[in-house]
């Protein structure tokens, strides 16, 4: 069904006309139904989902690492016309693409039923993202996304500025205190069957209201039949070792350090490295001897040096809660 | 303790699962009132899998055909090694319902009263059992009731 611009209802179209967004067009708003085409929708445009309007006011950027800033035309950036709430849309984009681990490549793919499946269960969960999933006119599942006001973690804990120490005694117990609860909101998806799909310190939201981190993004998925949690358990590991440290410390960066250097660089034996990011140190006691031994053991498990793997997120969190209630 | 002479075989088109049964048959092959359960399990399809329209079923048709060649091929290796073709069953199952393949070939082995448990080994680095998991190793810790032959 073709919908056209005369054809929305006269409250919506007043609105429209008064809206910034189409004061700065040189060209007619056009209202998509059907999203299969994501790339025909521009700024201004009217995406009709669920009878509600919702106006393209901006697209959201890739923020992987390493990727400058790469425009996500499947994830418009929307306003509802009937309420005003700003929202995000994520449209039907599949994608498959290729992930390394050290010497493994992982197959990883844009699911967005498993992403609508998230959002289904963990509807008032205090730990992540909310929205909705509904079906466009031609069954495409567009997902309705509340933006988190806030911040993404990694940026958070960079703010102050300290040295490490300071920040080691002072910050991060209580970052771990909230990190925490993220660690057993993973083992709640776990325990349903469904996997985050790209844990990532970045994909943590700090709420500015409330303080609470939050998960975001939940469309990527990945194959791995015997461990399907595997990847989100490591990434954890990953996301807890970067809040502690402040960053991921490769040799280059012990070498870089004036108060590390040579004598700290020459310590670092085989199993000190990660398990599975290539070069990165697990072993972080050897760079901040301050750090207590039972909060370096949970790393340790991470670690090629280890003989005991996590199996379930419930076992890490269970480690990690033991050592943040003994404190340092 | 399950009759040891109820034999689960855990197979698939890898030389190391060849390996398992040919020691199995050696073991095996010979002795009176053996009772063999040859078991394929196949993983649930990626997540892509459906975007090109296909479905389950066809995913499912696709693996039971490639699945009767194999069991047809590991049964004959049985046969060959002395084991009487009345005494070898076989079945072929899908990991599914958020079931490992490990955890399936262990609720076959449950269902069935199975005493033994044979599976090949390729041997695994650490980094690749953590994420890739180990068949063997995950029968081995999980197994109940049952004496699992890891052949490497």
């Amino acid at each position: 069904m073709m919908v056209e611009l005369a054809d929305l209802p006269e409250e919506i179209r007043e609105k429209l006309r008064h809206h910034r967004v189409t004061h700065s067009l040189r060209r007619k708003s056009r209202v998509f139904v059907d999203t299969t085409n994501f790339t025909a929708i521009d700024y201004g445009d009217i995406i009709l989902v669920d009878d509600r309007y919702f106006l393209v006011t901006a697209f959201t950027r890739e923020g992987r690492f390493g990727v400058d800033d790469q425009v996500k035309p499947w994830v418009p950036r929307v306003e509802d016309l009937n309420t005003g709430e700003h929202k995000i849309l994520k449209l039907v984009f599949h994608e498959t693409f290729d992930i390394t681990f050290g010497p493994f490549t992982i197959p990883c793919y844009r699911n967005p039923e498993k992403e609508a499946r998230v959002l289904e269960l963990v509807k008032g969960h205090p730990h992540f993202m909310q929205g909705e999933a509904v079906l466009d006119e031609a069954g495409n599942l567009v997902r309705i996304l509340d933006i988190i006001n806030g911040s993404r973690v990694d940026k958070v804990i960079q703010r102050s500025g300290t040295g490490h120490k300071e920040y080691f005694n002072n910050e991060l117990p209580d970052i771990l205190a909230h990190y925490l609860p993220c660690v057993k909101a993973i083992g709640f998806l776990h325990s349903h069957g469904l996997r985050h799909g790209d844990v990532r310190r970045d994909h943590i939201f700090v709420e500015r209201h409330t303080g609470l981190y939050r998960w975001i993004d939940f469309d990527y998925d990945f194959y791995l039949p015997e461990k399907p949690f595997a990847l989100d358990l490591f990434e954890l590991g990953n996301a807890l070792m970067y809040l502690t440290a402040r960053r991921n410390i490769y040799p280059r960066d012990i070498m870089a350090d004036p108060d590390l250097g040579e004598s700290v660089a020459g310590t670092i034996e085989a199993g000190d490295y990660s398990l599975l990011s290539k070069n990165r140190i697990a072993n972080l006691k050897k760079i901040y001897p301050y750090i207590p031994t039972s909060l370096n053991n949970v790393f340790l498990h991470f670690s090629l040096g280890t003989e005991v793997f996590y199996e379930t997120v419930d076992e890490l969190y269970l480690d990690l809660e033991k050592v943040l209630a003994q404190g340092w | 303790m399950n009759d040891w002479k109820k034999v689960l075989i855990a197979i698939d088109d890898t030389p190391t699962s060849d390996k398992g049964l040919r020691y199995a048959g050696k073991i095996i092959g010979k002795l009176p009132g053996v009772d063999v359960c040859l078991l394929h399990v196949y993983p649930e399809p990626p997540p892509d899998y459906y975007n090109s329209g296909k479905s389950l079923a066809d995913y499912t048709s696709q693996q039971e055909v490639e699945a009767n060649i194999l069991v047809q091929r590991c049964r004959k290796m049985l046969t060959d090694a002395g084991i009487v073709p009345e005494s070898i069953v076989t079945e072929v199952r899908m990991a599914a319902e958020l079931k490992t393949i490990s955890e399936t070939i262990l609720e076959v082995q449950q269902q069935g009263g199975y005493g033994t448990i044979v599976v090949g080994r390729r041997g695994v680095s650490k980094a690749e059992e953590f994420l890739f998991g180990s068949i063997s190793n995950a029968l081995v810790h999980h197994s109940r009731d049952c004496t699992v032959w890891v052949v490497g």
